[in-house]
């Protein structure tokens, strides 16, 4: 039976984050969370690999104890157990601490055939997670998966998409797997899964429960680089337009505007 | 047959006068998009002048212009319907009001507000939501005008639980055919104060009044929802599941309607495909959307379970939740582009609007179906099941106009003669205009028809507001 690992996220909604001009920190307070949408297209593949190939899924993700209502969502949608990694001394981490946390906290399951993730997140959007994961899991990795051809003989076969076509290739297991989008639409769950997954027991691990965690490797002392100062970018003069409903009306304003600016 | 005078220079010049030279248009300088709406298969027919308006004052006086000189008057919001209701048949005058674009005021005690007429739907709606408040119509078109909505008396989505625009309306300020301002209904729960000419108003399409500043009835901010869509085999089995929800106490806000065929065209327009098109490797024939609100997470699960078990007995093929914001934002988004995903793939389209009874849905879309197979119409559909209310496209690609014509004129000849042997009624929420003028007279009969005709008389005696219009026939010749 394949062990999956399905590698998830949960973001503020990027739509309504706003940053404080003063401090330019990210204004979370209050703004909706909502589970990465890559990593949702990521646990589809993963649960497409299962019902075709056979499995497991175990779910894992780091974050706050609200971050436990994602691995409900993704539970509810074809999950059969879910890892929470919580607590305060892995705040702050960077890419480099959290796939070193993630890959210890995943050893305490056993080791894992097949491990998809989204190829970034919406909020910090490096995409470096699935590279780092592939290295401290010493897996093989295919990005960019269009499909899954077939898992056989310790090997897996995939078709990715290159910007001139695809090719098809294979890889040793365990393998990390990235994937298109347009390709693993999420699925919506059904209600008995979705009410199910609401009392779902879900693992819990603090900084004290995972075995062999070096201190010193996760959360900010682990992290390897750090975000002196987060800006919006200089937004170029916001357009006008001119729509009074008339043609001749608007080509007559945009004449007169740019007259004014001695455009012409 | 109706005679209208021409807009001399003269005139032109009174209009211009109350306005000013920036929002007065004549001739050339006339936005063509003013001689169509979103349905310009029924004609296009351009107005000598437009103007648009800001105050009701304005209005007043524009109106004891044209009444004098006897000017057809065509009022307008947005443009976005879909019978021709705001295309200037006689000419004469477009009278905009997408500038009457303010929301006046909030009463937080008594949950109303005060908006003018060229307010967009959207715009209400989320400037409610932020007061913590509802405005419960949810008509699919979010860029029309609330008082296009009102002059058509759209309906909604959300029709099931809240009802339609109408139900909405506490008050109106009117401005006559004459120019005279009135005032229709104050800002209270009931009133049994003679007859509603409020309510009159609501829905008459222009043809009695330009309405310019209205009382909107609000309800509290809903704490939180969730949908569930049911898919099933078939149309048939859809449909009757319908009447059983509604029976099961569980108050939806909304049953929505969708067959096969317009899933698969929405997911090919916006690259979504939420709606399954097969569930355990079976086709789903026709799904709906029901959606519920409450004041916490365990009252919906209980709403849920009680309807997975009606779902279940009706022959649903699985019961799939909504829940989460993403897949709320594009369950919904999915919907909401039906109607531009038909016109995205057709070159021409034709619509009807019909409302059953709910039980009639199964035998009117199998009927409509056969019509376009006869003749060669691909029909596509979607509406509202909780309310009968049923959205029917007549699209082709490959006729030319006439012929199109021709043969649709044939479809919806038969279609509405079927609507009214199952007692239903020519429009659910996109009203009449001049479209559907003769199927509305077929189904209401002579007397009533003229009794609509002799009202409009009492209100617009020179018969220059909207003429050619829901029961004006004098156009016709």
């Amino acid at each position: 039976m394949l062990k999956i690992l399905v590698c998830v996220k949960q973001i503020p909604d990027v739509d309504l984050v706003k940053m404080d001009p003063e401090t330019g920190n990210l204004v979370r307070t209050g703004v909706p969370t909502l589970t990465n949408p890559l990593d949702l297209n990521a646990l589809e593949a993963a649960v497409q690999t299962k019902e075709r190939f056979g499995g497991e899924i175990t779910l894992i993700t780091m974050g706050p104890p609200m971050a436990e209502s994602t691995l409900r969502e993704c539970l509810a949608v074809g999950g059969d157990e879910a890892i929470l990694i919580t607590g305060r001394p892995f705040g702050g981490a960077d890419t480099l601490s959290t796939s070193y946390t993630i890959v210890k906290a995943a050893e305490m399951k056993g080791s894992f055939d097949l491990i998809f993730c989204g190829k970034e997140t919406m909020d910090g959007a490096t995409g470096q997670m699935a590279s780092q994961l592939a290295e401290r899991f010493d897996a093989s990795q295919i990005s960019c998966c269009y499909s899954i051809e077939d898992i056989a003989d310790g090997k897996v076969r995939a078709t990715r998409t290159l910007e001139t076509g695809k090719e098809i290739v294979e890889a040793t297991l365990p393998c990390l797997i990235t994937v298109e989008k347009d390709r693993f639409y999420g699925r919506l769950p059904n209600l008995k899964a979705y009410l199910a997954a609401k009392t779902a027991e879900i693992t819990t691990y603090t900084e004290n429960d995972i075995d062999g965690l070096d201190p010193e490797k996760i959360g900010v002392p682990g992290s390897g680089t750090i975000v002196p100062r987060i800006y919006p970018p200089e937004l170029p003069e916001p357009g006008q337009i001119i729509n009074t409903g008339s043609v001749r009306t608007d080509v007559g304003r945009l004449l007169e505007l740019l007259a004014e600016k001695d455009s012409i | 047959m109706a005679s209208y005078n021409k807009l001399t220079p003269e005139i032109a010049a009174q209009l211009r006068a109350v306005v000013g030279e920036r929002r007065f248009f004549v001739g050339e300088a006339v936005d063509p998009n003013y001689g169509h709406d979103e349905m310009p298969i029924y004609g296009k027919h351009l107005p000598e002048a437009a103007v648009d308006v800001e105050t009701t004052e304005e209005v007043s006086e524009i109106m004891k212009i044209c009444h004098a000189n006897r000017i057809p008057v065509t009022c307008r919001g947005a443009g976005t319907g879909l019978v021709g209701g705001c295309v200037p048949l006689a000419g004469g005058l477009v009278l905009c009001t997408r500038r009457m674009n303010k929301i006046l005021d909030y009463d937080m005690e008594n949950l109303v507000v005060r908006i003018q007429p060229g307010v967009l739907l959207k715009d209400l709606a989320a400037d409610a939501l932020e007061h913590g408040l509802m405005y419960p119509p949810d008509p699919g078109e979010k860029t029309a005008t609330v008082g296009g909505n009102i002059s058509t008396n759209a309906g909604g989505m959300r029709a099931v639980k809240y009802g339609v625009t109408r139900d909405y309306v506490l008050a109106l300020t009117v401005v006559l055919a004459d120019g005279r301002i009135i005032e229709l209904g104050k800002s209270v729960c009931k009133t049994s104060s003679g007859y509603s000419l409020l309510h009159l108003m609501v829905g008459s399409e222009g043809t009695l009044g330009i309405i310019t500043e209205m009382t909107m009835k609000l309800i509290p901010k809903p704490i939180c929802d969730v949908s569930c869509l049911l898919p099933f085999r078939d149309v048939e089995a859809c449909i009757h599941s319908v009447p059983k929800i509604k029976l099961a106490n569980l108050d939806p806000q909304s049953i929505e309607f969708m067959d096969a065929d317009i899933v698969t065209s929405s997911a090919a327009f916006t690259g979504n495909p939420i709606f399954p098109e097969t569930v355990n490797n079976e086709e789903v024939g026709a799904s709906i959307l029901v959606t519920f609100v409450g004041a916490d997470e365990e009252e919906l699960d209980q709403k849920m379970i009680t309807l997975g078990k009606v779902a279940e007995k009706a022959g649903a093929m699985d019961v799939l939740v909504v829940a989460t914001s993403s897949n709320k934002k594009a369950a919904w988004s999915a919907r909401s582009s039906f109607l531009t995903a038909i016109e995205a793939d057709t070159k021409l389209i034709d619509e009807m609007d019909v409302v059953v009874p709910v039980d009639k849905i199964p035998d009117f879309l199998i009927y409509i179906r056969r019509l376009g197979d006869e003749n060669g119409i691909r029909i596509r559909n979607f509406g509202h099941a909780g309310d009968g209310n049923l959205h029917i496209y007549c699209c082709s690609n490959d006729l030319e106009e006439e012929e199109f014509k021709r043969r649709v004129k044939i479809i919806m000849d038969k279609a509405y003669t079927k609507c009214a042997e199952l007692e239903g009624q020519v429009s659910g929420e996109h009203s009449i205009g001049h479209a559907k003028m003769v199927y509305l007279r077929e189904s209401v009969g002579e007397d009533v028809f003229r009794l609509m005709s002799d009202i409009k008389k009492v209100f617009d005696p020179e018969g220059i507001l909207n003429p050619g219009k829901v029961c004006d026939d004098t156009l016709a010749g």
